[in-house]
């Protein structure tokens, strides 16, 4: 059974560990859009894969 | 979340900047192999610039040939 209250080595919990992950996954997400966006532009503008 | 538990084991201290860090070598290592091995790029950077030099190549030889012709005559 685990223990949600454990410190873990890092000294964070569980908890504090998976809102740690969903604000990176978060991040990811957004990067990743701006990032599609901006090849999106690059392959419209520019002569890239033309 | 899956993997959601990995910051338990992996200090985010050490981890988030890891991750953040090989993104953008991979990122400005394709960037800069596209820039070297292809033509277009900097021709593209360029622009116009690109054609007004080109022109400006060609104008001293036209200058110059108008010259030689000038002296000929």
């Amino acid at each position: 059974m685990s223990d949600k209250d454990k410190v873990w080595p890092t000294g964070l919990t569980e908890a504090e560990s998976e809102e740690i992950h969903r604000h990176l996954i978060q991040g990811t997400q957004i990067f990743g859009m701006i990032a599609a966006f901006a090849h999106l532009l690059a392959y419209i503008y520019s002569p890239w894969l033309h | 979340m899956i993997y959601g538990k990995i910051w338990c084991v992996v200090k985010p201290s050490v981890g988030v900047p890891i991750i953040i860090g090989a993104v953008a070598v991979a990122s400005f290592s394709v960037h800069l192999a596209l820039t070297l091995n292809t033509t277009w790029v900097k021709k593209f950077l360029n622009g116009s610039a690109a054609q007004v030099s080109s022109i400006q190549t060609e104008s001293p030889q036209v200058a110059s040939l108008t010259l030689q012709e000038a002296g000929r005559k």
